[in-house]
């Protein structure tokens, strides 16, 4: 067991930085005030959102108390957050066993797969803490301050929640090394990655459908009846995922009963885990190593390909200019990298997608949408529908991670950024052209779908799509701006650059900022009294000079950092 | 200790390095201490070293991806600090490790470096082709850098860096990975490189490889330079000692 427990320390320290951090903390102290930035921002963020949930969370146990069921608030966090890590953990999973590049060094050592696999499976499930213990301490708290519980209770609960991520990563990850055994190419992989992703997404959507197409119109009758029959609901939720009931009624019920669902739900965490581990020696490997092998180009004989591109002597090679060159190979990388594809840019265009999808389904049954389009019809409000349009495209354009994360996705690659020929300002524009072709796809789906199911009459669209992209000049610039100021270059699996890194929260912390400084502007100019032509060009001067203003401070900023940045 | 400036090219330096130092974890660990080099037209210089000694650190700061605490860098005559984009599109650098964009292929690879360095079409194409035959890469061109192997990944490396035709090479472990067909290929061309007054920079701990290739040799150890010169001054009129041994003395402690 002993080189287990070595191997897990190493991956959860390089996992954390650990030893980066401790180097940080004591040989170089001068730069300091940059995780100490961090991690405000990070309280800062975190603790309001906390605070929301809380409050949330207070009126559910009261809702809950006052029918008799005061644990309804144990079961819905319980199934909350098994399914956000059974969701998310998936997708974690397959980075970490798959896309990981640590494989080289792990493999070849005389360690058994499952110790492998184990390792991986405990630093993703450490990883998974940072979205469980936010959700499942609040509601502990809560029902435990609230129903005054004894000692054990409070035991019981810091087990239940350190225990909470291993059933669904268990079940996530066993689908995954399933599938990845008969998948066994790496470019399906990288296929298999993006449809995965894309059905996912479908799923989330899925759900958001269910969620408010369900009751249709008699929700409050519907919680009320689920909520008065403790069984019922018990039932309801036990039927779809069993675990949830274990753990609440293991935490609520201090009798025997209480310890024996407690320990059921323990001991199918273990045997799940075990369960994965056996498999998991069987078969990982075999998934993990397929389709490594190399071809080299066969000596000799000169392939088809090869002979078409430098067949013809005459023929040049087009040539391009330096910034149109960084601009492709960052479109290049950005699209062939499922993770970076995924999150990238799916995630741009899929936000207007849900908003069709929505419309479509509740068109057919919902006498709500037919009284929102008569509404938006309304001559005397197209103006405020068209400004919330507006609204929602920049939204679109300001969640844009391939801006937020754009110097760190270089990662080990920096250097040749740092080596050519080409000055950072030129550098930073090309990835300021490719942040912004990312948001104007987005943008460009969005005014899509407003002219085809709002009717919005072909000026206004223009308008708003005009408007849309001088805005998003100062959104992406925002959203560069972290992750040119503090890039997170170190980091061994692309995962990493684009889903844990901090930039890319506080890039759309920054955006929600900036456009609600967009709408404060905009209220302020109709509160003056402007008509609706002046308030479109007081708020295109607006963020003109905003996007100009912001695309200085990325240029001065990048001629700073690139010359202190080392590689 | 040799006369650093016993060469008779004088000032047609192609790279100057004057008085740079470099250290890590602010100043504890001194990499480069106070280091003096310079290099003329037409010549092969090897640098060699323990391990640790300031190899990679001396040539990061060559090429621009570390900033010296102190000191002045400069090839062809630009300054790599203050005049660092002509200074850059003088030399040609090889990494110690090849980490390039895994999901280009070879050719969107080269046709990248070809563009930022601005390479014409027609010349990069006849250079592109040229050098890919050399290193026996061309079949696997077309294909994405994340299926080659190592030695596949080095080779592009030091065909993207010999690609805009730069008349300084410096190349960090160029031989690491290479098979011994594609290492003595990139030799004989390291040497016509020089014969037409270019010159190569290069490290190594293949001490044969200096000693057969070179025409100067540079020793470093914790930071300095504790020797430079010819084969024959390093040998110090002891025409049977090999290189081997002095480098063991001479980095004995």
């Amino acid at each position: 067991m002993k080189p287990f427990f070595s191997l897990l320390k190493i991956s959860l320290d390089s996992n954390f930085g650990i030893s980066a951090l401790k180097f940080r903390f004591t040989r170089e102290k001068k730069k300091l005030w940059e995780p100490m930035l961090i991690i405000f921002s990070i309280i800062l963020g975190l603790g309001s959102i906390l605070a929301l949930y809380s409050l949330l969370l207070t009126g559910v146990f009261a809702a809950g108390k006052s029918i008799g069921h005061p644990d309804v608030i144990l079961i819905l966090s319980f199934v909350f957050t098994q399914f956000i890590i059974l969701f998310f953990g998936a997708f974690y999973v397959m980075g970490a066993f798959y896309f990981s590049k640590d494989f080289g060094i792990l493999v070849p050592l005389p360690l058994k797969p499952y110790e492998v696999l184990g390792t991986k499976f405990l630093t993703v499930m450490c990883n998974e803490y940072i979205t469980a213990l936010p959700l499942m301490l609040p509601p502990i708290l809560i029902y435990g301050i609230g129903m005054g519980q004894g000692f054990l209770y409070w035991v019981k609960g810091i087990l239940l929640t350190l225990a909470v991520p291993s059933i669904p990563l268990a079940v996530g990850s066993l689908f995954v090394i399933t599938l990845m055994r008969f998948v066994n190419l790496r470019r399906s992989k990288d296929l298999l990655a993006i449809v995965g992703g894309t059905l996912g997404l479908i799923l989330a959507v899925s759900i958001n459908i269910l969620v408010q197409g369900l009751p249709k119109g008699n929700e409050a009758d519907f919680l009320k009846n689920l909520l008065q029959s403790r069984t019922g609901l018990i039932d309801e939720i036990g039927r779809k995922f069993p675990p949830a009931i274990w753990a609440t009624i293991g935490l609520s019920d201090p009798g025997a009963s209480g310890w024996l669902n407690f320990l059921l739900f323990i001991a199918v965490s273990v045997l799940l885990f075990a369960f994965f581990l056996w498999l998991g020696n069987l078969i990982f490997y075999k998934g993990l190593l397929a389709g490594q092998e190399t071809s080299s180009g066969k000596a000799g004989r000169i392939s088809r390909k090869a002979a078409e591109i430098f067949g013809d002597e005459t023929a040049a090679m087009t040539a391009n200019s330096p910034v149109k060159a960084l601009f492709i190979k960052e479109w290049r990388l950005l699209m062939r990298t499922p993770i970076y594809f995924l999150n990238g840019f799916m995630g741009n265009i899929i936000g207007p997608i849900i908003v069709i999808i929505l419309f479509v389904v509740q068109r057919q049954s919902s006498s709500d949408t037919v009284q929102i389009l008569q509404f938006i019809k309304d001559p005397s409000l197209i103006k405020y529908v068209t400004l919330g349009g507006l609204g929602f495209i920049l939204f679109v354009a300001g969640m844009n991670t391939a801006a937020s994360t754009t110097l760190s996705r270089e990662g080990s690659t920096f250097w040749i950024s740092k080596l050519i020929p080409v000055s950072a300002e030129n550098q930073v524009l090309a990835k300021f052209f490719h942040g912004f072709a990312i948001s104007s796809v987005g943008i460009v789906v969005t005014v899509a779908i407003m002219a085809i199911f709002i009717k919005l009459e072909m000026l206004r669209v223009a308008v708003v799509f005009v408007l849309g992209l001088v805005g998003a000049v100062s959104l992406v610039c925002v959203n560069m701006l972290f992750d040119v100021f503090h890039p997170k270059l170190i980091w061994t699996n692309p995962q990493e650059a684009i889903k844990q890194n901090m930039n890319a929260l506080l890039g759309m912390a920054a955006s929600l900022i900036l456009v609600a400084f967009f709408a404060a502007a905009t209220v302020a100019l109709i509160l003056l009294g402007a008509s609706e032509l002046l308030t479109y060009c007081g708020l295109a001067v607006i963020m003109g000079v905003a996007g100009a203003v912001s695309l200085k401070c990325l240029m001065i900023m990048a001629s700073r950092k690139y010359r202190s940045l080392e590689a | 200790m040799f006369d650093i400036n016993e060469t008779w090219w004088g000032d047609q330096r192609l790279i100057n390095i004057a008085g740079v130092s470099k250290s890590y974890n602010k100043g504890s660990v001194k990499a480069v201490d106070n280091l003096n080099l310079h290099i003329g037209p037409g010549e092969i210089f090897g640098f060699l070293g323990p391990n640790g000694a300031g190899k990679t650190t001396t040539i990061k700061m060559m090429v621009g991806l570390l900033n010296p605490d102190c000191g002045r860098i400069s090839i062809k005559g630009f300054d790599i600090a203050e005049n660092p984009l002509e200074a850059k599109r003088q030399l040609g650098y090889v990494p110690d490790n090849p980490d390039v964009y895994e999901r280009l292929t070879g050719l969107e690879y080269l046709n990248f470096l070809g563009d930022v360095y601005n390479v014409p079409g027609k010349l990069r194409k006849d250079r592109m082709s040229e050098l890919l035959d050399m290193f026996e890469l061309k079949n696997a061109a077309p294909d994405l850098i994340k299926s080659y192997s190592h030695g596949m990944k080095q080779k592009i490396v030091l065909i993207g860096a010999l690609l805009h035709d730069p008349s300084v090479w410096i190349l960090d472990e160029p031989m690491v990975g290479l098979d011994p067909r594609s290492s003595h290929l990139l030799k004989e061309y390291m040497r016509s490189h020089c014969d037409k007054g270019n010159s190569v920079f290069f490290s190594t701990h293949i001490l044969e490889v200096a000693e057969k290739l070179c025409d100067r040799i540079g020793i470093i150890h914790h930071g300095k330079l504790i020797a430079i010169g010819t084969l024959e001054q390093l040998r110090q009129g002891e025409a049977a000692e090999s290189l081997e041994n002095i480098f063991l003395e001479l980095t004995e402690k």
